[in-house]
């Protein structure tokens, strides 16, 4: 049964026979059917005949009353072998004479009496055939004969016709079976072939397959066409698929950063070689979450947290972490992954790239320590100035003294108050070298005073109006020199902005931050009225290298200033206006107390 | 300190009198076909922003018998130089205003045969001079301080050693 479910040709071939057999059955009805009938009308035909001739040689029997003669007539009827019994009987119903096949038994059977005006009637009963007819002389009823027949002739007839029928069916079948070999040939075949090719390429996932075409032009051969067609079609998209693949991956290895490739859920499955070649790793170690090897158990559970929040949200990932490499030595990457999504906009996969940010970290603390130097070169060079002249003017001073004695106390005076200028000057400005490797109590009104002073020339030159609105013994904990740098930074930058005559309020005073943070410290603001900063500006101003000022600035100052805020775990802001008579700039400096310690 | 913004020469001192002259000689002596020294004063033109030093190498080289004026800006210093035709210009190099260069090249365009001395506090003044150079003009820039005699020595026109 399983057989011919699985199999096209086993069920056309079962279609075959059961449509020959069928109609072989139908036709041996009928034909049944029809020898029963005739067979019927027959023996009613033959007994009826013969039960009127019983019945014209049995009138003188009746009338004369000669039993002998009746069954003389009635042994005639030993020729006809299917007559079990027959018999005559007088008008009332009485038994007159009779005759017995079998001469064993000889008893009358009883007679069923017809009705009024009825002359004959006839019946089949249990493996026999019954006629009673009346008698007739002159018009009147003189007496009944009673014939009784068995089957057996109709019998043996269904025997023979059921022999031959068997055979016919027989040979019709074994034709049937041969004829649906042939037509499977013609139809089957190419449908099989069709299911071979197909089991053979979802099996094999080898495209170049193709099912044999045939002459045909029926619906079959329609279905292979298309089926090769489909093929072709997937074989080109197969391989233009791979062409792709091949191209990603020879890409994804040449790049200089390391890449990968995740599940929805996370694991990774795919790197591309660079990352094997610098964590020296196998693709085995690597599956699934494998990654987690190469990074710093330290550091691992914050990635970890952050990996998984992406992955919750589909959010795109950035992060900066070290990798362990092949040598044992951690090197910082820059880490991005994007989501990958499919029709429905769910991910479907992360794409991930390392960059390896070492150099470019070790580049800026260069560039940062350079232009810590600079710095300290332009200030020196601002200190030379303001040490070259006074000193100048010491030495014309008392080589005048030397010359004209009479007026030499008063060059001399005037010599020693340019000497109070040079020692005012190296008080102030070594602050700026003091060894700032720790931290210690810092006056913050009396650095601002001394950074005033510092750039007082300047701001007399200018004509600025400086007014410090602050107390005194303000106080945090930090590096002197270093809040002295900030100040002076955001004072120098004040007196660039500002046209002459402008004015710049410095205020300074003790705040808890309302953050949250509950943090205490000191928040100092310089609000100059100057020309602000333009909004195309504001977002660049404290990125290195940015100035406005090309020809006296670096770009470097406010970034500066931004980092030692930074160092000192304070803040900077800025507001500023451009609105023509209302233009100015406020920075605000928040210093904690202390700074936190790390 | 004081400034000097409307560009006039003032003095910090007291008036010191007339330099003695003729002091310890001075470059423009020349013997005249009578043997009589012709004395013609070199006029030497002192520019400092800081009036202190403008002030105390005027009152320098006059007593060295010169003419100095000694002015603390650029603008008055040209002003001064169209009527007054100075031999030397000394001048500081960074100062509000008119650098020293662009007084150079200025006080050249009004007295070609003006000699130009700058001196400096500081030494960032090398793109002063490149941009000087490009535009056809060499300075030198002495460095503050000077002292007074090699001053003197090069105002009377010894190179300095």
């Amino acid at each position: 049964m399983s057989k011919l479910r699985d199999s096209l040709a086993g069920k056309l071939t079962a279609m075959n026979m059961l449509v020959s057999g069928g109609a072989l059955l139908l036709a041996a009805i009928s034909f049944f059917t029809y020898e029963i009938l005739t067979f019927r009308a027959n023996m009613t035909t033959n007994r009826t005949v013969e039960a009127q001739i019983i019945g014209a040689n049995s009138v003188s029997p009746l009338i004369f009353n000669d039993p002998a003669a009746a069954e003389k007539t009635l042994s005639a009827l030993r020729a006809s072998k299917h007559i079990v019994y027959a018999a005559i009987y007088t008008n009332d119903g009485t038994f007159f004479a009779g005759y017995w096949r079998d001469s064993n038994s000889k008893a009358p059977l009883p007679l069923s009496v017809l009705k009024t005006g009825e002359q004959e009637r006839h019946w089949f009963g249990d493996d026999q055939f019954s006629l009673v007819q009346t008698i007739m002389f002159e018009g009147k009823p003189v007496g009944m004969v009673y014939i009784c027949s068995d089957l057996q002739a109709l019998y043996d007839r269904f025997k023979s016709y059921g022999l031959i029928l068997l055979g016919i069916v027989g040979a019709s079948l074994v034709a049937a079976l041969a004829l649906s070999r042939i037509a499977q040939r013609v139809i089957s075949k190419p449908i099989l072939r069709l299911a071979e090719t197909a089991r053979f390429v979802s099996r094999e996932k080898d495209f170049r397959a193709r099912v044999p075409t045939t002459r045909d032009h029926d619906e079959v051969a329609v279905l292979v066409n298309a089926f090769n067609e489909m093929l072709i079609e997937i074989q080109k998209r197969d391989s233009a698929l791979q062409e792709s693949e091949r191209q990603f991956r020879s890409l994804a290895d040449s790049i200089p950063q390391l890449a990968w490739m995740g599940e929805a859920t996370g694991e990774l499955f795919w790197y591309n070689r660079r990352w094997y070649e610098y964590t020296g790793t196998t693709p085995q170690q690597m599956l699934g979450w494998g990654w987690r090897s190469v990074h710093d158990p330290a550091q691992l559970p914050a990635v970890m947290e952050k990996w998984k929040r992406a992955i919750e949200t589909g959010e795109p990932f950035d992060m900066i972490f070290p990798l362990r490499g092949a040598d044992g030595t951690y090197r910082d990457f820059l880490t991005l992954a994007s989501p990958v999504r499919d029709d429905k906009g769910n991910v479907a996969r992360w794409f991930g790239t390392n960059t390896d940010i070492t150099e470019q970290r070790r580049a800026e603390e260069a560039l940062r320590q350079t232009e810590k130097l600079a710095a300290t070169g332009r200030l020196a060079a601002s200190i030379a100035h303001e040490i070259n002249n006074p000193l100048e003017a010491v030495i014309n001073l008392v080589y005048l003294a030397r010359k004209q004695p009479e007026n030499a106390r008063k060059y001399l005076e005037l010599a020693d108050q340019e000497l109070e200028r040079i020692a005012q000057i190296t008080r102030n400005t070594l602050g700026f070298y003091r060894d700032s490797s720790s931290t210690k109590e810092v006056d913050i009104s009396e650095v601002l005073g001394e950074v005033i002073a510092l750039y007082w020339r300047k701001i007399q030159f200018k004509k600025i109006s400086v007014r410090p609105d602050y107390g005194n013994g303000i106080k945090i904990v930090g590096f002197p020199g270093e809040i002295r740098q900030i100040f002076a930074n955001l004072v120098a930058n004040a007196i660039e902005a500002l046209s002459a005559e402008g004015s710049l309020v410095i205020r300074a005073s003790r705040v808890t931050l309302r953050d949250g943070s509950n943090r205490a410290g000191v928040r100092v603001t310089f609000l100059d009225n100057g020309t602000g900063i333009a909004p195309e500006n504001r977002k660049k101003i404290f990125e290195p290298f940015y100035t406005t000022k090309k020809d006296v600035g670096t770009g470097l100052g406010l970034w500066l200033t931004l980092q030692l805020v930074e160092k000192h775990h304070g803040s900077l802001r800025v507001r500023t206006s451009v609105e023509p008579g209302r233009s100015c700039t406020v920075f605000s400096v928040f210093l904690p107390e202390r700074p936190q310690t790390v | 300190m004081i400034m000097d913004l409307q560009g006039a020469s003032v003095s910090v001192f007291p008036s010191f009198g007339e330099p003695v002259y003729p002091p310890g000689g001075s470059s423009h002596e020349r013997l005249d076909a009578d043997g009589e020294l012709e004395m013609k004063r070199m006029r030497v033109l002192v520019v400092d922003d800081e009036a202190i030093i403008a002030d105390t190498v005027v009152e320098i080289l006059k007593q060295e018998g010169f003419d100095a004026e000694g002015l603390s800006t650029g603008t008055s210093a040209i002003e001064l130089a169209k009527e007054w035709h100075p031999d030397v210009l000394l001048s500081d190099v960074i100062m509000p205003g008119l650098n020293g260069i662009e007084i150079g090249m200025k006080i050249r365009e009004i007295a070609p045969k003006c000699r130009v001395i700058l001196f400096s506090g500081q030494a960032a003044t090398v793109d002063l001079l490149e941009q000087a150079r490009r535009q056809g003009h060499k300075f030198d820039i002495l460095a503050k301080p000077i002292r007074p005699e090699q001053l003197i020595g090069l105002i009377k026109g010894k190179s300095p050693s």
